[in-house]
């Protein structure tokens, strides 16, 4: 053994990957991995944290938020008056400055998911064209590993080769193109709904049968020739899919029309709870939940993973690639607006957005949400997230933890929401409280293992030595936002909340094999339509600063 | 009695007082107060490092003495009490200041009363842009209390103002009023363009020599004496405010707009 080795002795160690539930184990640590336990007896640590009575979990992974590229810098940008009142992050002898609001800088991104214990973080869309943009933010995101999904789900190129019938051109490009973004999964945003918006006064695709005009396409093809082409290609993430109509009333029938167009096909639906809403247009009384159905079809169809997009009560921004909904919201409240047409690949709106408790929508939106994470059975199938910062901050996912966990904190706060939703939800009745070991499994284990990284997510041997040590509290919401010890590669990072070690984390990306001869037609598609030439797209590996390859190795 | 904070050298970078208010020093000892910190820069220094404290903080009456052209903040969230400054002021004076008198012998530099939502403002000398306007960002300006500036203003004075009194004894500079709510806004000397775009509710009052160009979104209603500037006037002369001597029973022009944005705001301007 080297003279590096790493003990965290006595702690109550919850690792669902490896069958680990609340059992004392000594974890060992060798080179910023975990190693097997030493089996010559003599073997001393180098160091040792005692962890004696601490609650021990792998760190936590964000697996759908929005903390890079070019939608995030403008809602920054939006946004100053909630930086100015914000209480600012000081710069300290090891770390930067930063601002807070809903939309933090991206130092002050990196040091609070590092100080809530999260190691891992995804950005859930960004333009292939604006790829670089997101790396560069990237490299300034300490703490965390992390990647982005790629937007697809309005590419011309793409609705082209459907439309054409190509699907092993299809497969090429979306290979080369995750792969010269140097990103880490295929996105789908209101799919063909996007460009609708941009070629019609407030056009939408308001189902997933709707013909897209001139690329002849409809939703539906869209999300089916993604889902296969993904699986054929290996990725490690499936196709994840933000559906058509969010937001909107009456909307979880799109929602579950999306989940039948994956025909068995793997598929990821994110921030379901946006997609879930029963009632019909013009009447806000008519608005109510839909989670049950879907949870139902969720729950009999091992294909499909959800993430929640918990909505918090409060004031956030709100920023998609779903343009559309931009505008729909920026009408709503009367609130400031930033809409973008990524030329041929996607869109974007943002604006302001205060969810209020007393408002029966946002009630509703709340409710729907942890609907979701205790009516879906399967905890390896639903994933904790708020959409940073559409649903509320990743910083409130201590609170969410709470709700989970404690059904009483749950009802008391269910009582302070609009009556109509107190009464109408199945809340109320819902008795489940998630275990400690079920919260492993939605903030860490699950997540990995949706994302196909293998290495994260557990701590037995090989996988990254990424741990989070808690103090055991009553309150959970006080047990999970201070950390006792956060440990990056093996290394402590924070301690008490104070950030000792100002670490950067990889960028993780695929880099999926295709078929060559599909470069000629890409180019000559670049030189005719595109404001970039063909030769300086991609982003080289010399970008990355320091950047991890995950295998594309899964069989659909 | 009155606590005097006077500038004993000048500094090479702004600093920034913010947080020093009346209320906030007139518990504090002399020692106390020349303790507390301020901004040099984006460095946090001693206040007694620049300013030496004399007299009675109790009464909550500050006097910030010399020339205060680089001192930012000075009287910033203030809630009551009196900041008197014998010299110049530097940016944000009275910003966000919810109650309380603030009264400045010199000139001030830009965002005078920026968000301010009550109190008094008087600087007897000019000011710079964006009095009593909304921060970039923000979602309303000034929304209460009166400013009066005796001399020349510069642009975007009134920025998405809410509410309250904005008064311009000398020239103004451009966008008087830009993307106003509510409020008033009246000035008395040359003016310059685009005045009132994008308000949706509020009055703005141009009673100089010279009537400023309109945007074309704005439509005139009719000529009359309003009797409300009469009572408007003798207030801003009960506190001191130096009107001209022709501006009794003013008979001016009303026009209506932006017409953009629904056209209930009111333009007042001096009859030819």
């Amino acid at each position: 053994m080297s003279d590096s080795l790493f003990k965290i002795s006595g702690g109550y160690l919850y690792d669902p990957a490896n069958g680990i539930d609340g059992q004392v184990v000594d974890l060992w640590i060798q080179d910023g991995k975990m190693v097997a336990p030493p089996t010559d007896p003599h073997v001393l640590p180098t160091r040792v944290v005692d962890a004696s009575g601490m609650v021990v979990m792998p760190g936590g992974i964000d697996m759908h938020c929005h903390i890079a590229g070019p939608k995030v810098n403008m809602a920054r940008k939006m946004r100053p008056e909630e930086k100015r009142k914000a209480e600012p992050v000081r710069r300290t002898a090891t770390t930067h400055s930063g601002t807070m609001g809903s939309v933090p800088s991206t130092f002050a991104t990196g040091y609070k998911y590092m100080g809530l214990g999260y190691t891992t973080a995804f950005d859930a869309a960004v333009p292939p064209l604006s790829a670089r943009h997101a790396h560069e933010e990237f490299e300034d995101t300490p703490g965390i590993d992390k990647g982005f999904y790629v937007l697809m789900g309005n590419n011309h190129y793409v609705m082209k080769s459907i439309h054409d019938g190509e699907p092993e051109r299809m497969k090429a490009f979306v290979a080369w193109l995750v792969g010269a973004a140097k990103g880490y999964a295929t996105k789908l945003v209101n799919p063909g709904g996007v460009e609708v918006w941009k070629h019609h006064a407030s056009g939408n695709a308001h189902s997933i049968d709707q013909m897209i005009d001139h690329f002849d396409v409809t939703p539906r093809q869209i999300i089916h020739s993604m889902a296969r082409t993904v699986d054929e290609l290996g990725l490690p993430h499936a196709v994840h899919i933000h559906c058509n109509n969010l937001g909107m009333p009456g909307n979880w029938e799109t929602t579950l029309a999306t989940m039948k167009a994956l025909e068995g096909q793997r598929g990821h639906i994110t921030h379901i709870q946006f997609h879930s809403y029963g009632g019909g247009e013009g009447d806000e009384a008519t608005f109510c939940s839909r989670v049950q159905p879907l949870a139902e079809y969720v729950n009999t169809h091992p294909e499909i993973t959800v993430d929640v997009g918990q909505v918090m009560f409060g004031e956030t921004t709100s920023m998609t690639g779903d343009g559309p909904l931009g505008y729909y919201l920026a009408n709503i409240y009367g609130t400031k607006w930033f809409s973008a047409d990524t030329e041929m690949e996607a869109g974007c709106g943002i604006a302001p957005i205060k969810y209020r408790n007393k408002s029966l929508v946002h009630a509703w939106q709340w409710a729907i949400g942890l609907e979701w994470y205790l009516l879906v059975t399967d905890p390896w199938r639903v994933v904790m997230s708020t959409d940073h910062p559409n649903g509320g901050s990743f910083l409130a996912y201590p609170q969410i933890i709470r709700l989970l966990m404690d059904r009483t904190y749950r009802q008391d706060v269910l009582k302070t929401v609009n009556p109509v939703v107190r009464e109408g939800s199945v809340l109320a009745d819902l008795e489940r409280e998630y275990t400690l070991s079920e919260i492993a499994i939605i903030t860490r284990a699950g997540p990995a293992r949706i994302l196909g990284l293998q290495h994260k997510g557990h701590l037995g041997p090989g996988a990254d030595a990424d741990i989070t040590i808690y103090a055991p509290h009553e309150n959970k919401e006080t047990m999970f936002e201070l950390p006792r010890y956060v440990i990056k590669d093996g290394r402590i990072v924070v301690e008490d909340g104070e950030i000792r070690e100002n670490m950067f984390g990889r960028t993780l990306h695929v880099e999926p094999a295709y078929d060559r001869g599909v470069e000629a037609d890409i180019a000559d598609w670049f030189e005719q339509f595109y404001s970039i030439r063909f030769r300086n797209y991609p982003v080289t590996d010399d970008y990355l600063h320091d950047a991890q390859r995950i295998d594309c190795t899964v069989n659909g | 009695m009155v606590l005097c904070l006077r500038l004993q050298k000048p500094s090479p970078v702004p600093l920034e007082v913010e947080g020093l208010t009346p209320e906030s020093l007139s518990t504090k000892s002399l020692a106390e107060i020349e303790r507390l910190t301020i901004f040099q820069g984006n460095r946090e220094v001693a206040l007694g490092e620049y300013f030496r404290a004399s007299g009675d903080p109790g009464d909550a009456v500050v006097e910030w003495q010399g020339d205060l052209a680089g001192v930012h903040w000075i009287g910033a969230k203030m809630t009551t009490g009196e900041v008197r400054v014998v010299g110049n002021a530097g940016r944000h004076l009275g910003s966000e200041m919810r109650g309380g008198r603030i009264v400045v012998e010199g000139d001030a530099g830009d965002w005078v009363g920026g968000e301010m939502h009550g109190g008094l403002i008087h600087v007897h000398g000019r000011a710079g842009h964006l009095v009593g306007a909304a921060y970039r960002g923000s979602a309303r300006g000034m929304s209460g209390g009166t400013i009066m500036i005796n001399g020349d203003v510069g642009n975007e004075i009134g920025h998405t103002m809410r509410r309250g009194m904005l008064v311009v004894g000398g020239n103004t500079g451009d966008l008087v009023g830009f993307n106003m709510l509510a409020g008033s806004v009246l000035t008395f000397g040359e003016t310059g363009i685009r005045h009132g775009a994008g308000m949706h509710r509020g009055t703005l009052g141009f009673f100089g020599p010279t009537a400023p160009p309109l945007l074309p979104t704005f439509r005139h209603a009719c000529r009359y004496r309003p009797e409300i500037l009469r009572i408007v006037f003798a207030s801003l002369r009960s506190h001191g405010f130096p009107l001209p001597d022709d501006v009794e029973a003013l008979e001016v022009d009303l026009y209506n707009g932006d017409m953009i944005e629904g056209g209930r705001g009111e333009m007042l301007i001096r009859a030819a």
